[in-house]
């Protein structure tokens, strides 16, 4: 590992990285727009210049270059010495800072970006504190540039790091930076708009609040939010991300490092994954059947019933029992649920729950991948399933079964981000006796449920996912659930007999026994903020 | 302030403007071997669609693109950043006036308000009838014979404020011997 001097202070540094990121990864703070590690190098926003020593052109001794340079494109090299904190530095970043302010509006107060705006911390730090400019600001205009996106055009700083995400890591290249000079803007073709399944992005790396989410826009401020780390249930990738709440109520999800999978993106489609949470048509009041109809009960009474049931169908060992573990829940919640009914019907029947597939997997230029398989946990429930050992089926055999009246008792598990329940389906469950439906939606079954129980969605829940590589990952509870609702892990937890409160690390460790994929979960490590 | 935006996902046909014909497409196509990569055409593709079009539509960008196998916004991206290529249909004839700093000290301003006002143009503007367009350029590589005015491609040199009536009555203000057009092409064959 190379070392290298900052400031005076000797760090080591990762081989084949630039002098910025190395400085960053160290602590240091240095200001910087155009630089971003996902996207080329250009070097152009002129904030991360540094002073540094090089062999003097007469003597050939060590000595600091007069001229300054950028550290996002110097890569260190053993043994170079550089320097930060310096008049030379300063007074660079002062008047970089001073001509970004010449034309940007002072509309932080009406800003989504306020807050966590670049613009706003580097003039703290290193801007004037007043204009010294009488001529008007250029007024560039708002431009309506995709479905999810708006440009403020006059708050751009014009770092084309936007430009390069479509480019380079979308590979569509809808963005572009039009006309010259100090009238240069971002646009679209006209007609071309920005439209791909990582459209999103560009929102997080714009440093400032040219570029907008339409969903957010006007929402909140950002200082209100509080973040917890989770990953997407979008897709079998496990993207991992923040949700960011407040009020009881998800705003926005945003992308978090993850070397291993998502890197510093997430697509659209676990962004917006969170719509369904505040849906108004989510059950949330678990309901038994008496006489004909669906009544509400108490969880605990739930738990009584579907023991008693279990008993009483399972007295020859479960073999006309199914219960169906979906891909949506938490391999904490599977593994209580698998262990628990073995316990009093070793011959039920597992199934892996419904798979929605959509298309084939997408691949993006620089290796970022949207996958088909739009559910977080098929891999960790099935290796739950194949550890409890007994028999077990596909969702496509179980339905057949089913449908041959093979089955007396059935729990299916749901928690898909829609209704997925469909007439057929329903018919083909309605030939189970009885049928417990554990899900976030009313369905065309629910004239023949025996109990109708509201499960939580992963925003409300903690646990862990495993994704399409086998990679067990964590996520902690952004929100309670809703009211009426128990979290599903809480649920199972004292359905499987355990006392008090429901924790996913402490039921990991009980698995890791058994398990020891489960034993270690994977955090990614800690990124520098890279001004987004 | 607006919190309008304007709309850039949508454009009306109209503003499309006409497109390149197939002749102007084989003839971009030509220049491929002489470049390293077809995006490496762009700038005499654009020469050549505007020689063709008098000036970049965007349906002629839009073509171009397709030519060169580049995504539209990379040849807006190149168009918006010469002032040599228009987006709005020019008038026959093209006034370009200097105004880099050996011009304007020898009184290329003096120019630009007779040329203002007797055309009641300004820059990058065209005359209702459409026989001028004006506009201004850095500088015309002439700067020893400043004031400079090019009609079209050709270039008036040390031009007086008389000068500029004669030029704008004269029909053959802008005749050349050779047109310059004709530089970029493939060399006649021997
Ligand atoms: S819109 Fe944002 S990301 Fe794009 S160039 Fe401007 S400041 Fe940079
Ligand atoms: S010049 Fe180095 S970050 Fe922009
Ligand atoms: S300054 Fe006018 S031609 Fe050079």
């Amino acid at each position: 590992m190379p070392k290298i001097t900052i400031d005076g202070k000797t760090v080591e540094c990762r081989e084949n990285i630039p002098v910025l990121r190395a400085a960053l990864e160290a602590g240091f703070e240095v200001p910087h727009y155009c630089y971003h590690p996902g996207l080329s190098v250009v070097a152009s926003c002129r904030l991360c210049l540094m002073q540094m020593k090089m062999p003097h052109p007469k003597t050939k001794e060590l000595d600091w270059a007069p001229k300054l340079f950028p550290s996002c494109q110097t890569p260190v090299k053993d043994g170079m010495e550089v320097k930060f904190d310096s008049q030379l530095v300063h007074n660079n970043t002062n008047h970089v800072m001073e001509y970004y302010l010449i034309n940007h509006p002072l509309d932080c107060p009406v800003c989504d970006k306020a807050g966590e705006c670049y613009l706003q911390d580097y003039t703290e730090d290193y801007g004037p504190a007043t204009s010294r400019m009488v001529e008007e600001k250029n007024k560039n205009p708002k431009k309506d540039i995709g479905s999810q996106t708006l440009l403020y055009q006059d708050r751009c700083v014009l770092c084309t790091r936007c430009v390069r995400f479509t480019q380079e890591v979308a590979g569509t290249s809808e963005l572009t930076v039009i006309n010259r000079g100090n009238r240069g803007e971002i646009d679209v073709f006209p007609g071309e708009p920005l439209e791909n399944p990582l459209q999103a992005n560009v929102v997080d790396i714009c440093p400032v609040g040219a570029l907008l989410d339409k969903n957010f826009l006007f929402q909140q401020r950002v200082w209100l939010l509080k973040p917890t780390k989770s990953v997407s249930p979008a897709d079998a990738r496990g993207s991992t991300v923040y949700i960011d709440v407040n009020d009881d109520r998800v705003w926005r999800i945003r992308p978090r490092f993850n070397e291993k999978v998502n890197e510093w993106w997430i697509s659209d489609e676990s962004r917006f994954s969170w719509q369904h949470v505040h849906s108004p048509d989510r059950l949330n009041i678990p309901m038994i059947r008496e006489e004909s109809a669906l009544r509400p009960t108490r969880w605990p009474v739930v738990q009584e019933q579907i023991r008693a049931q279990l008993n009483t169908v399972a007295s020859d060992g479960g073999s006309r029992v199914a219960i169906v573990l979906s891909p949506m829940m938490s391999c904490e919640e599977a593994w209580l649920l698998a262990s628990f009914v073995r316990q009093s019907a070793p011959q039920a029947t597992f199934v892996i729950g419904y798979v929605p597939v959509e298309g084939t997997d997408q691949t993006f230029p620089k290796g970022f991948v949207i996958s088909a398989e739009k559910c977080p946990n098929r891999r960790g429930v099935e290796t739950v399933i194949e550890q409890a050992g007994g028999p077990s089926a596909s969702w496509d055999e179980f339905l057949t079964k089913a449908g041959g009246g093979e089955y007396r008792f059935a729990l299916v598990t749901g928690g898909y981000p829609k209704a997925w329940i469909d007439s057929t389906l329903a018919d083909t469950l309605r030939k189970i006796e009885t049928v417990v439906l554990h899900d976030v939606w009313a369905s065309a079954l629910d004239d023949h449920l025996w109990l109708q129980l509201p499960s939580a969605t992963w925003v409300e829940r903690e646990g862990s996912f495993m994704n399409a590589d086998g990679l067990v990952q964590p996520f902690d509870r952004a929100l309670k659930p809703l009211d009426g609702v128990v979290g599903d892990g809480q649920f199972y937890y004292e359905l499987a007999g355990h006392q008090g409160l429901f924790r996913s690390r402490k039921v990991r460790e009980l698995m890791a026994a058994e398990l020891p994929t489960f034993g270690e979960v994977f955090v990614p490590r800690e990124e520098p903020e890279y001004a987004h | 302030m607006s919190w309008n935006a304007i709309d850039r996902k949508t454009v009306p046909a109209e503003e499309m403007g006409p497109g390149i014909s197939e002749a102007t497409k084989e003839k971009i196509r030509s220049f491929f071997p002489r470049y390293p990569s077809k995006q490496a055409c762009m700038l005499p593709a654009l020469h050549i669609a505007q020689d063709e079009l008098g000036y970049v539509s965007l349906q002629a960008m839009r073509d171009i693109a397709q030519v060169l196998e580049l995504p539209p916004a990379a040849v807006m991206d190149v168009v918006s950043f010469y002032t040599h290529f228009w987006t709005h249909p020019r008038g026959e004839k093209m006034l370009m006036l200097c105004r880099s700093l050996t011009c304007e000290l020898l009184g290329s301003e003096k120019l630009r308000a007779r040329i203002e006002e007797k055309l009641g143009i300004g820059d990058h503007e065209t005359t209702p009838d459409g026989k001028f367009s004006f506009m201004t350029e850095e500088c015309l590589a002439a700067c020893d014979h400043g004031p400079c005015l090019m009609v079209n491609e050709k270039m008036h040199k040390c031009v007086s404020v008389e000068d500029v009536d004669r030029i704008l009555d004269d029909p053959a203000s802008d005749r050349l011997d050779i047109p310059r057009s004709d530089t970029y092409d493939a060399p006649p064959k021997a």
